[in-house]
């Protein structure tokens, strides 16, 4: 007992501290101004937890700093985006999509047929090469031809600025149909299906060092299957599809959107680690450098598919009402006019903004708390950070979990991204900022701990609110007439200079463990 | 004695070419325009203006990359806040200069100074913090001096973050009409740098850096104190890289407060990754590279540029993880060995 | 004071946690002796090490050397009291070569570690030193191959050198022998043997092969579960039943 109150005096006497300036803060404001900021803080904080977690259980386990966290966050915005405002562009994406992902569901096979391919060392060799570059030219000359309804970045009235507009309006842009250029349909699906092949055979003929000894099942072969189907239904109802998401509910098209922003950021999660950052284990500092080059590309391609200016993103109707019950008064009331404000402690909250996403952040929270407390995947997890030799010892297959959390981690990010688009619009500089955040709230709540990344993301949230608040209110020191008005860049100065603080008080963190 | 002088120059003779090369350079790109090397030499050329110009940039950033080499790469000491040792430097000259008119002795005096008083800072945290924990704390640092810099409070004198303009230059060395002299001047103080660095990682003190790179339990254990030997290297690098900012300020027309960035440390860490780490002359290929690269195809390619950067960063970590210089002598070595090899097989 | 004694620990106390690594520890070691450690796995010699190399502070007592105390002495200045040491895990710098690792450790006591315009080779005493030393523990023909290509028993012998080239009056040798083959440990040993006679050293030994440790030591002290079980000479040891029954158990057979 006395040790571990030792042990957490430290930290303990930093969280009073804190918690003092804290009270002090709340003192200088009126309640309404405290509600808000409060909020506020909570709300900066839920989306910074959300990047922090994942990035924290990514260096955790595989002890990879993943700089593009950031930049999938945005990511994870425009696709959200993209499926919220233009359904109709997800509905045509899915059949490509699928399809060029099949190959990669047949994995379990490649090694029988590279056991079979009997070839000279060269052609061993050039093989891997020719089959990737084969695919990509597939995919090069099919993908411009394919007709995928999207937006014009060069003409204004088809740019995602107008369809963001129009969509919060509630009407959509009657969305312009394409049609296959120069190529039949049947090429087209077949061309994609070939090119996904040969890719991912590619791939697989690379990595050599897994030569498991195949035994195939039924499972070998679901996951190809399903996707075909997927691709081949998706194209086939294409136009039912297209018809069913744009008449769909906003609220569940916005569902809809955060999920496959989840889902897409944990394949592409995924994908990243197997095969970017998996030959890359032994060096860690080149792991970096990898990650800083991804986000540099992942920023360009943003860049160009969705353009350099900054849109937002429509909320969902639930919480968009503006009539004449609104702002809220109660919960119920804001129930009935689906009010986009509500009155709590005489300040005006906006519902999405400041009630559903820190309750989001919360339910992530716990979700993934449970993950890591209650399942089999989340012990493994949880020793791998404490001791990752131990458990590789224990003949745990680390690999897979090194992906699944790397997806996960991912995922959680996009999620992150798609839920803060709604609140704070879309940008190509979003994914910095908010990996700045995160690198705050874990360098202050310690860099491997899951309830440290929560602390640390919740004060920074905070502090940054706070200050902010002040900044327009100003700050009177006691026993002089003088206001401070701490100016913008003081924001994240603040948060920096709290982290630069507790590192050189407590290297690890509130609440990291010791090495 | 002269047999010794003579293997000097034999063991030497590529970076030699390099530097004769360098040094005619902007004469034989005046010579394709038909400008005689007097008008050259006169500083009226028109192309070979616009090669210096490159040149005075690539060896600015080689400076700054050399510096992060040694406390990267060869100390092994990974900072974020590498940024802040250049524009400390940049500033602070653009500042002495402008706004308090300082003759350039003394700024660089000052710069002296203000070069050891930022390797303290950075040297004080080290006990306490190692690893992935330094380089988030060096990044705070120097965050907090890029908010300083781009904060309006001290605008008059900053820029602000539009950035720091309208630096009088001493006008023998000012780069709109003395350029030769700059390009020339830039170069002399990359070679003073390069060899002074080359001289340290032979040295007793650089060995032991290498060593605190390899393994710092061991290292301490041997009997160094190792705090003390990273000191040296951080106030080594920190002077270098401080210089090199003083060249940015006399040269560019505006010291931007994107080199007190973030990604301006990125771009050391980038040029000494492509050039080799640890390898000292892979930093001033790298720069070389990187520097070309980034002309070339922000001038034929345009926006689009970085991501086919990023695409080469990325094949570069995948591909090439010694860097160029590093691949080279790898390569080299095995050369070397084979050639062993068949000699051995003769003899028996 | 007895000018006998060069290292004594007095009420050494190590705690993790929960667990006493080291407990209420009292040794002395008389200078010119090779005294033996020895104990089961666990039994807490390498964290003993651990302590007197200053490695990490200990929960209460000290370590006295000459009759001064080093308890809190930082790591790197012990070599220059004159204490050196290895390690049980091959702690050595993989990528440098065989030469520079024995030059490192042997550079450390030189005055001119800070001037960084001198070239190392100018070193030359040190120079000299490490050829002697590289030559002792027989690596000669390796000196320029990185460390990490050495087979693990050159390893070992690397690690010695280490501990050799600053020529320190006191050596604590960690299982010197772990995961050798079983060929080169007299080898080994008679080296240590013979460093220690002619060069007026003081040894502590931490070793597992019993056979050797009651041939070449001249006291031995066993620790189990973190204290002194027992001490004497190596005929003492054998014939307590004590250490027989509580730790060797029949783990081992003692035939001196
Ligand atoms: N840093 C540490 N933290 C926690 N426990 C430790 C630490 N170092 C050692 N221990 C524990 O202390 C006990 C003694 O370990 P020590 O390594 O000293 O044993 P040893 O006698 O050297 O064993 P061996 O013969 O295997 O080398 C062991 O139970 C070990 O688990
Ligand atoms: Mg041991």
């Amino acid at each position: 007992m006395n040790a571990f109150f030792r042990k957490n005096l430290l930290s303990a006497a930093t969280l009073i501290v804190i918690l003092i300036f804290f009270i002090a803060a709340a003192q200088g404001m009126n309640s309404q101004d405290f509600v808000i900021t409060f909020l506020r803080g909570l709300s900066v904080g839920a989306v910074t937890f959300l990047v922090a977690s994942g990035f924290s259980l990514i260096f955790g386990l595989l002890d990879v700093l993943n700089l593009a966290h950031g930049t999938l966050f945005m990511i994870g915005a425009y696709i959200g985006w993209t499926v919220f405002v233009r359904p109709d562009t997800f509905a045509d994406l899915l059949t490509p999509f699928a399809l060029i992902l099949s190959g990669f569901a047949l994995r379990d096979m490649y090694p029988l047929l590279s056991a079979r391919v009997r070839l000279g060392l060269r052609m061993r060799r050039i093989l891997p090469w020719a089959l990737i570059i084969v695919s990509v030219l597939l995919l090069g000359l099919i993908l411009p031809r394919y007709p995928i309804a999207g937006w014009n970045l060069d003409n204004y009235a088809e740019s995602p600025v107008t369809y963001s507009f129009m969509a919060s309006q509630g009407t959509p842009l009657p969305p312009p149909t394409a049609t296959f250029d120069q190529i039949s349909p049947a090429l087209a699906i077949g061309g994609l299906l070939l090119a996904s092949l040969f890719g991912s055979f590619g791939l697989f003929l690379f990595d050599q060092s897994v030569q498991r000894s195949p035994r195939l099942s039924w499972r070998s072969y679901a996951g190809f299957v399903v996707l075909l189907l997927v691709g081949l239904i998706a194209f086939i109802f294409n136009s039912a599809l297209t018809a069913f998401l744009l008449g769909l509910n906003a609220n569940w098209l916005f569902f809809i959107a955060v999920i496959v922003a989840t889902l897409s950021g944990a394949g592409l999660g995924a994908l990243m680690e197997a095969t970017l950052i998996r030959p890359l284990y032994s060096r860690p500092i080149y792991q970096l450098m990898l990650t800083i080059g991804l986000s540099a590309i992942g920023v360009q391609i943003v860049q160009a598919v969705w353009g350099r200016p900054e849109f937002v993103m429509p909320k969902p109707t639930l919480f968009n009402g503006s009539g004449a019950s609104c702002p809220a008064t109660s919960f119920s009331s804001w129930w009935q006019g689906n009010c986009s404000t509500i009155l709590l402690l005489g300040g005006r909250v906006r519902t999405y903004n400041e009630i559903f996403i820190p309750l989001i952040g919360l339910l992530v929270l716990v979700a993934v708390w449970i993950l890591l407390q209650r399942t089999r995947l989340g012990m493994i997890i949880r020793a791998g950070v404490q001791d990752r030799e131990m458990v590789e010892a224990l003949g745990i297959n680390v690999r897979r979990v090194f992906t699944m959390v790397f997806a996960l981690g991912v995922g959680l990010a996009t999620l992150g991204g798609a839920l803060a688009a709604p609140s704070m619009g879309l940008s190509n500089a979003m994914g910095e900022s908010f990996l700045l955040n995160a690198l705050i709230a874990l360098a202050i709540g310690g860099l491997t701990s899951y309830p440290g990344a929560a602390l640390g993301s919740l004060l920074v949230g905070l502090i940054q609110q706070f200050i902010i608040k002040y900044g327009q209110i100003g700050i009177s020191i006691p026993f002089t007439s003088i206001v401070l008005k701490p100016t913008p860049p003081i924001v994240p100065a603040s948060t920096v200079l709290l982290m630069v603080i507790i590192l050189l008080i407590m290297p690890n963190g509130l609440l990291g463990k010791k090495e | 004695m002269q047999k010794k002088a003579f293997s000097f120059f034999h063991n030497n003779r590529a970076s030699l070419i390099v530097l004769f090369a360098l040094v005619l350079l902007p004469f034989i790109v005046g010579l394709f325009e038909g400008a005689s090397p007097i008008v050259v030499w006169e500083n009226q050329g028109g192309i070979s203006k616009f090669v210096e110009g490159l040149g005075i940039e690539i060896f600015i950033l080689a400076l700054y990359a050399l510096s992060y080499d040694l406390i990267f790469g060869v100390t092994g000491l990974l900072s974020f806040g590498h940024a802040m040792f250049f524009a400390v430097g940049a500033y602070l000259t653009g500042i002495a200069l402008k706004s308090f008119a300082l003759s350039l002795p003394a700024v660089i005096g000052l710069v002296f100074l203000a070069a050891i008083l930022q390797a303290l800072l950075f040297g004080l945290v080290l006990p306490r913090v190692k690893g992935i924990t330094f380089a988030l704390v060096t990044l705070g640092m120097a965050s907090m001096f890029h908010i300083i810099v781009t904060s309006s409070e001290l605008g008059n004198y900053t820029g602000a973050d539009v950035g720091l303009q309208g630096v009088m230059v001493p006008s023998f060395i000012n780069p709109a009409n003395e350029r030769l002299r700059f390009y020339f001047v830039a170069l002399v103080v990359l070679i003073l740098i390069y060899l002074l660095y080359q001289r340290f990682v032979n040295s007793p003190t650089g060995r032991v850096c290498v060593a605190i790179r390899e393994n710092e339990g061991r290292a301490k254990m041997l009997g160094y104190n190792t705090f003390a030997f990273k000191l040296a290297a951080l106030m080594l690098s920190s002077f270098a890289a401080a210089l090199a900012g003083v060249l940015h300020a006399l040269y560019q027309p505006i010291v931007s407060p994107n080199v007190a960035d973030l990604s301006f440390t990125v771009t050391a860490l980038l040029i000494v990754l492509i050039g080799g780490v640890g390898t000292l002359s892979g930093a001033l290929i790298g720069a070389f590279v990187y520097r070309l690269l980034d002309f070339g195809l922000r001038r034929y390619i345009g926006e689009n540029a970085s991501f086919i950067t990023g695409t080469i960063y990325v094949a570069f970590v995948l591909f090439i993880p010694y860097g160029m210089v590093g691949t080279w002598r790898l390569k080299s070595f095995r050369v070397a060995q084979g050639w062993r090899r068949l000699l051995a097989a003769f003899k028996t | 004071m007895n000018h006998d004694i060069i290292v004594e620990t007095i009420n050494l106390s190590k705690q993790f946690g929960a667990l006493v690594a080291v407990d209420n520890v009292n040794i002395k070691v008389r200078r010119n002796s090779l005294h033996a450690i020895i104990g089961p796995n666990g039994a807490g010699k390498t964290t003993f090490f651990n302590l007197l190399s200053g490695n990490i502070e200990p929960t209460s007592g000290k370590v006295m050397f000459k009759g001064s105390d080093l308890t809190h002495q930082p790591v790197h200045r012990m070599i220059h009291h004159g204490i050196g040491r290895s390690f049980q895990i091959t702690n050595i710098f993989p990528n440098l070569t065989v030469f520079e690792n024995v030059r490192l450790a042997s550079q450390a006591l030189e005055k001119s570690n800070f001037k960084f315009w001198m070239n190392v080779s100018r070193l030359e005493k040190c120079e000299y030193r490490t050829w002697e030393v590289i030559e002792k523990v027989g690596l000669k023909e390796r000196a320029h191959a990185p460390a990490r290509t050495l087979p693990h028993g050159d390893q070992r012998k690397l690690e010695l050198g280490m501990i050799l080239a600053p020529d320190p009056e006191v050596l604590l040798l960690d299982e010197p022998t772990a995961g050798m083959a079983a060929e080169q440990v007299p080898e080994l040993l008679a080296l240590i043997q013979e460093i220690q006679k002619t060069g007026n050293k003081t040894v502590i030994l931490v070793e597992h092969n019993m056979n050797v440790v009651m041939s070449v030591s001249d006291i031995i002290t066993v620790m189990h579960l973190g204290k002194v079980l027992a001490e004497g000479t190596p005929a003492e040891i054998a014939a307590n039943r004590e250490v027989q029954t509580a730790y060797l158990g029949g783990l081992y057979e003692l035939n001196v």
